[in-house]
């Protein structure tokens, strides 16, 4: 698994379009990094070097120092507001720090003595600093400060507004009054501190969305559209339908279309979870979104830019990282409510600390809970948590539908199953053909011809048995299907039906007392019988097996050991419900249901033993899919990205359905964690505030560090999803 | 005074280690078009950014020095009634005559640190290096790229901030140094002492960072690390054996 996500990282990395030396520049070449020596200095990397891959190629540094700076040369770039925000922290810092610097001088008494009258004149240096800091660093607070007031709203900027701005204003009238406490180091610390905060927040954001990315990008994409011979880069938005792309090595392919000239290889995990590169030659059909690994291809497209089912994907998930979830909301309301209260307690520890000490140490105390109040950690709870987890999902091939999703899979005490397409097979397994005469072959041949013209699941059981005894199927005319009861044609100037036993009896067809007793017997050890007949007789009954994936009693045991209840939904007959709910290990079975019942019985099943998921292949489960708490359809986003079911899992992926669920806990424990702990920590430090025993740089300090540990626990998800 | 002078040398001697990692920050910072006294501007302010985050450091290890010293030695009022009339005249000497107990474990811890530091320019100790992996690492690399590359005029000075805050052995060393110093004011000095050190050599770095082979720069750090080696050493025997030291260096 580590492999997979190191890979897949590698692939998300810019990848240089260009593969042959000549393209690559001199510069490059010239830095090739050689065997044994540190990349960065050039130095000899000694027994214990540091690896990483930069730009998808692997570098050795000799110190963990050389290996950030060479990063920061090489590395890819990022949005040029991110470096604004660091300029704009730098320069705040840079003068903040001075000011800190002389205030350190100021508070171990170094002016004290010879030097004292200094001080006046330090003091306006530090005012002199801090004015420009207040500027710089304050601002957006401020603005955001005052956005909220016009809108009637405190914010959380309101409180750092207020802090900051109360310890700067308080300095400035000490300092034209003469008096001897300033507090500019507070008022500008307190703002680097928080800008550092907001720094982390926004570099954990970044992190938790990365993964999800490419499926955020579809509509940005450009597509070098190739017309008489000449390359034009369009949006992709602008290509239609029969227009011819080029698609480079490393590029993500940006159209539906077809491959008109050149092979490559094609990276198609971001659709369908596959980690393996799938072959493309000439007449194959590629999907937008993938990425092409090694040749050059020119693809036709077939359908608009706009209209591909990779950008469906993207619409849905974008729909889903938009809307807040529950948990959020309740969050949001509560630190709504938060800020007014806050400034309650800062007003009334000022008042109660006026009367005990003088007056500045009374507004220092209650700045301190100004800045320590501050519930920014509370705004990162669940966000990122469920961004990450959405990334995890993704890069499965699993794609989660509605923000709600992953909360109620964490909930969920049940699972309930489909069983044809989703545990089993389907009826690909013809066990035996029961015939009066010898005519075994025949039966197999003609009942082969007409399933040729059905596309019921028993049909490719029955092909493919012909198949394999290399039987010459021959042709069937005027081929008729009978929902619900099966095929009737002409073969060989022969009426051949082929369906229900009932059906036939129906139709009076002759069925002797041997084989009556086969069929019972048959249909009572969990097999489907086909009953086949011509000139009005029963002529041989074949029968199927439904079997069960090889995979799922483990998958079953593996949800039962995460406390799952378990329960198999069918629509055939009882014997063969037990049999694969028995081999399976699933706790109970239903059998015999049409649809609509199995909605009722999931319903009555759910409030006996808590929420329930219900599982299907969601093609013809639609209904209960829907009306379950989750539905959960297994079989490949691409196919499915227009389907009902909340949760897709990739083709063959119900094995992930115990890493689903763990994954789904996970995120919903890191939220609760995470609001534990914005909570715990502002109930904390509030208190300490309160009595008097923080300073207000290091009460900034501590919020920063609150921040810090929601970005870190949240960030844990990722390695633990690797681990699952 | 010649305890600054000490350790001004080694910031020069440790410039070789910084021309190999930070000088090519310096060379990407690289030569202003608009001329020479641009370019010189743009060097000056990422080398005063770079000065005033080890100074912040300094201060902070001098302070956190304090607080220990103090809180060790809280019993001893003598000491404390000595320490606190240590005014602006008071720069700590390399070995003075006579260490508190706080004052003497500080300087133990410091100097193992040192030592391990020193130890880690001659190529031993690298795991220990990794202290910053995953999160902090790479998006903070991330954003430092975009800050080099940026147009505006005080991405220099805001670099050179950051800069500063880079994890690196010999800043460790003398943050070491300056906690042991157990004053702001010194520690202050000390990492001011270091940073104008590597000055002259961040500075020039622009235009001679082809002609320093890496065989000189080799020799550079191991001579860096001998300094580290040997002010560890000094502070380490200067906690052990108070005695020892008297009136060598003071």
């Amino acid at each position: 698994m580590e492999y997979f996500l190191n890979d897949h990282k590698l692939h998300l990395n810019p990848i240089s379009p260009l593969t042959d030396s000549q393209s690559m520049p001199k510069a490059e070449l010239r830095k090739a990094p050689k065997e044994g020596f540190c990349s960065h200095c050039l130095l000899a990397l000694g027994s214990h070097p540091t690896r990483r891959t930069v730009n998808g190629e692997d570098h050795g540094f000799c110190c963990y120092g050389c290996c950030l700076a060479f990063q920061v040369k090489h590395g890819s770039r990022e949005e040029p507001e991110a470096a604004w925000l660091l300029i704009r922290l730098g320069t705040g810092g840079f003068l903040a720090m001075n000011i800190m610097l002389f205030s350190l001088l100021l508070y171990s008494g170094t002016f004290n003595y010879a030097d004292a009258e200094l001080i006046p004149l330090i003091h306006w240096i530090l005012g002199i600093f801090a004015t420009p800091v207040m500027l710089i660093l304050g601002w957006p607070f401020f603005h955001e400060t005052w956005d909220g007031l016009l809108q009637g709203r405190l914010t959380s900027s309101t409180l750092i507004s207020l802090g900051a701005g109360a310890a700067y204003a308080y300095s400035v009238l000490m300092l034209f009054t003469g008096g001897s406490h300033i507090y500019f180091d507070t008022a500008t610390m307190v703002l680097v501190l928080f800008t550092v905060g907001r720094y982390l927040e926004a570099a954990g954001r970044a992190k938790a969305v990365r993964n999800i990315a490419p499926m955020l990008e579809a509509e940005e994409q450009w597509a070098s559209v190739v017309e008489n011979g000449k390359e034009t880069p369009l949006s992709v938005r602008q290509v239609q339908a029969g227009m011819s792309v080029r698609v480079r090595p490393g590029e993500r392919i940006p159209v539906d279309g077809t491959i008109i000239e050149g092979c490559s290889s094609a990276d198609e995990r971001i659709l369908t979870g596959e980690s393996r590169p799938v072959t493309k030659n000439v007449d194959d059909y590629v999907l937008a979104g993938c990425i092409n690994l090694e040749g050059s291809l020119l693809i036709k497209c077939n359908a608009a830019g706009s209209d591909t089912r990779w950008g469906n994907l993207c619409r849905i998930v974008r729909d889903t990282l938009s809307q807040p979830n529950s948990t959020q909301r309740i969050v949001d309301k509560a630190a709504g409510r938060f800020v007014p209260a806050v400034l309650g307690i800062t007003a009334l520890t000022i008042i109660y600390w006026q009367t005990e000490v003088a007056l500045n140490q009374a507004l220092l105390h209650g700045l301190a809970v100004l800045v320590v109040a501050c519930p920014c950690a509370l705004g990162l709870a669940a966000p990122l948590a469920t961004a990450l987890g959405l990334g995890q999902f993704l890069q499965r091939g699993c794609l989660v539908r509605g923000a709600e999703v992953q909360e109620k899979l964490a909930r969920i005490q049940g699972i309930a199953f489909d069983k044809t397409g989703t545990l089993t097979e389907g009826y690909t397994n013809l066990v035996h053909i029961e015939c009066e005469e010898d005519y075994h072959e025949v039966v197999l041949r003609r009942t082969a011809a007409l399933e040729h013209h059905s596309e019921h699941p028993l049909a490719h059981g029955i092909i493919s048995a012909a198949k394999t005894r290399k039987l010459q199927l021959p042709e069937a005319q005027k081929v008729q299907a009978v929902p619900g009861s099966g095929l009737l044609g002409y073969i060989e100037d022969d009426l051949v039906i082929a369906g229900r036993a009932d059906w036939l009896r129906k139709l009076d067809y002759e069925i002797s007392g041997y084989m009556s007793e086969r069929l019972e017997q048959q249909e009572n050890s969990g097999h489907t019988a086909v009953c086949v007949g011509w000139n009005k007789k029963v002529k041989g009954l074949l029968f199927l097996d439904d079997q069960l994936l090889n995979d799922a009693p483990v998958m079953v045991r593996e949800l039962k050991n995460l406390g799952l209840k378990t329960l198999l939904l069918t629509g055939d007959i009882s014997s063969v419900g037990q049999r694969i709910a028995e081999t399976a290990g699933i706790d109970e079975w239903e059998a015999t249901l049409a649809p609509e019942d199995k909605c009722a019985v999931l319903s009555t099943w759910g409030k006996k033993n808590g929420p329930a998921a219900m599982v299907g292949d969601g093609l013809n489960d639609g209904p209960v899919l829907a009306s379950a708490g989750i539905g959960i359809a297994v079989g490949g986003a691409t196919d499915l990205a227009r389907e009902t079911a909340d949760l897709v899992l990739p083709q063959g992926g119900i094995i992930l359905l115990p890493w689903v669920i763990q994954l789904s806990r996970a995120v919903r424990k890191t939220i609760l964690t995470n609001i534990m702990w914005a909570f715990g920590y502002n109930a904390v430090a509030i208190t300490l505030a309160v009595s008097g025993f923080l300073l207000p740089i290091l009460a900034a300090v501590l919020m920063a560090g609150s921040s810090l540990l929601v970005v870190l626990n949240s960030l844990r998800l990722e390695k633990l999803s690797s681990e699952v | 005074m010649s305890y600054y002078l000490l350790i001004f040398l080694a910031g020069i001697a440790g410039s070789f280690h910084c021309i190999g990692m930070c000088g090519g920050f310096a060379c990407v910072l690289g030569r202003n078009p608009k001329g020479y006294i641009s370019t010189l501007l743009r060097h000056l302010l990422y080398n005063s950014g770079r000065i005033v985050s080890y100074a912040f450091m300094g201060g902070l290890a001098g302070m956190a020095g304090h607080k220990l010293f103090s809180s060790v030695q809280a019993g001893n009022e003598l000491m404390s009634a000595g320490h606190n009339q240590m005014g602006f005249t008071h720069l700590a000497p390399l070995l003075p005559a006579s260490l508190s107990t706080g004052q003497r474990i500080l300087a133990v811890f410091a100097g193992l640190l040192m030592l391990i530091m020193a130890f880690q320019l001659f190529g031993y100790f690298n795991r220990l290096h990794r202290f910053t992996t995953g999160f902090g690492g790479i998006t903070f690399v991330n954003s430092l790229t975009s800050l080099l590359n940026s147009p505006k005029r005080a991405a220099p000075l805001a670099f050179g901030v950051f800069n500063g805050f880079l994890p690196c052995p010999l800043v460790y060393a003398f943050v070491a140094q300056a906690a042991a110093s157990s004053n702001s004011f010194s520690g202050i000095m000390t990492m001011i002492a270091f940073g104008l050190g590597t000055f002259p050599a961040m500075l020039l770095i622009g235009g001679v960072s082809q002609l320093v082979q890496p065989h000189w720069r080799k020799l550079g750090v191991r001579v860096a690390g001998s300094f580290i080696l040997l002010f560890g050493l000094i502070t380490l025997i200067r906690g052990l054996v108070p005695t020892l030291g008297h009136g060598i260096f003071s």
